[in-house]
């Protein structure tokens, strides 16, 4: 208790100190006080000047909101904008696919000008890894029939197998039940040309003529003969001959001129 | 009427099959091979519900995938007939708890499908058999369908036991005891 008595005392005098003096200096004239005037100014000015651009950022703000309302419609407007350009360039990218599939036909179409064409899209193939069947597109009502032979860019595909009204199966000339006589075009020589079951879809040209000179990457044509294909379409070319021990056994790889893992665009010629 | 609905339910996973096969497999080829899940789905069947929904449905699947594909109407029909009936008969005489065993089915189904379907079409058809070209064909599908069958094993087992205990509730008693 006498503890505090004592310290208020104190403080109060002390107070009493400070205010005398406090009394004294306001008298004393501010040019004479300038030393610690500087002082104090150095001491406080950094943080002063901290101060004064923080609330410079703050009056600046209200600005920046009043931009940040105008670029958000900006932003709209602009996405907005590419929204309906993302859509044109999407109708463009459609609008190319459909003139590269009509320069396709058309390609094929000059290319086989003396026959009759129908033009078709390969629309499903087999499942099994034992055939190959291609479904089109086309059937009786677009004209097509049994047996038609189907022709892609490059070369022969196959023949119609069956027909309903608006799809036909097509044969293909790798899958194994298939046969093609066909000419090889530097000796004019007849082989036969079968489907096999290799991954790499080539086909095995047998039944050589013993007499027949064989050379790698000649080109093989369909003859004609057997009443399906017509004369002179692309097969593709000898990849390897295979020579036996017996002369008549000797067979070749033929690797055809169609890729059939990617066959989209085909042609039936019709009757 | 619960039959009914799984009857349902088989169409619609074979349609779902259909369009995996058409459409999806062509570029998840394994050494140009695809898989073949109609064999697994018909044997699946047979295994899980009874000899007669395998059959029916095998000759039914058979007759579409025929009709869309095949150069000859049935072979494919005969075959996955002859695979629901394999189902019905592994039902009958092994155990399906171990997976194991549900893997050997598959291995067997898929050659025993595979073999029929290429002598067969051979057959008709008339070609020449490639024996050599037809075996590694055949390795490669059975290796795929394996892993296709141990990736759903757990979607084959719990399934096919809530079809066992629709189809079969009635005669467990004859058959156990």
């Amino acid at each position: 208790m006498n503890r505090n008595k004592q310290t208020e005392t104190l403080g109060g005098i002390i107070t009493l100190i400070i205010l005398v003096l406090l009394i004294f200096l306001s008298n004393v004239q501010t040019s004479k006080l300038s030393f610690f005037e500087g002082v104090a100014s150095s001491v406080f000015s950094p943080i002063q000047n901290l101060f004064i651009s923080l609330k410079n950022k703050a009056t600046g703000n209200s600005k920046y909101f009043s931009d940040m309302e105008l670029l958000i419609a900006e932003n709209e407007e602009l996405k907005e904008k590419n929204r309906s350009l993302e859509e044109q360039v999407r109708e463009l990218e459609i609008v190319k696919a459909d003139n590269e599939t009509m320069q396709e036909y058309m390609n094929l179409t000059q290319k086989y000008a003396e026959y009759e064409t129908i033009p078709a899209y390969v629309i499903n193939k087999d499942v099994s890894n034992l055939s190959s069947t291609l479904i089109i597109n086309a059937g009786t009502e677009d004209g097509v029939a049994e047996n038609m032979t189907v022709i892609a860019d490059q070369g022969l595909v196959g023949h119609i197998i069956s027909v309903s009204k608006h799809t036909s199966k097509v044969q293909v000339i790798i899958d194994p039940a298939s046969t093609v006589s066909c000419l090889i075009s530097t000796t004019e020589q007849s082989i036969i040309c079968k489907g096999t079951l290799d991954n790499d879809q080539t086909l095995r040209a047998s039944f050589i003529p013993t007499g027949a000179e064989l050379i790698q990457g000649d080109t093989v044509s369909t003859s004609g003969i057997g009443g399906i294909y017509r004369k002179g379409i692309r097969i593709g070319t000898i990849k390897e001959i295979v020579t036996t021990s017996n002369v008549i056994d000797r067979y070749a790889i033929v690797e055809p001129a169609v890729d059939f893992s990617t066959v989209n665009n085909v042609l039936i010629i019709a009757e | 009427m619960k039959k009914f609905g799984i009857s349902v339910l088989f169409f619609i996973t074979f349609i779902i099959i259909y369009l995996l096969q058409a459409n999806i497999f062509p570029s998840l080829k394994i050494a140009g091979v695809m898989p073949n899940l109609f064999v697994i789905l018909i044997l699946w069947i047979g295994l899980f519900a009874s000899t007669f929904e395998a059959v029916i449905f095998g000759i039914i699947m058979g007759l579409i995938l025929d009709l869309i594909y095949g150069r000859v109407i049935g072979i494919t029909a005969i075959m996955l007939c002859v695979i629901g009936y394999l189902g019905a008969y592994f039902d009958k005489n092994f155990s399906k708890e171990s997976k194991f065993k549900i893997v050997l089915m598959v291995i067997g189904a898929t050659i025993i499908y595979e073999v029929g379907y290429y002598a067969l079409n051979g057959l008709i058809l008339g070609y020449d058999f490639e024996w050599l070209r037809f075996m590694k064909i055949l390795i490669y599908e059975v290796i795929y369908n394996v892993l296709i069958t141990i990736l759903l094993y757990p979607i084959i087992q719990n399934l096919g036991y809530k079809v066992d205990r629709a189809f079969k509730r009635n005669n467990i008693l004859t058959r156990y005891f």
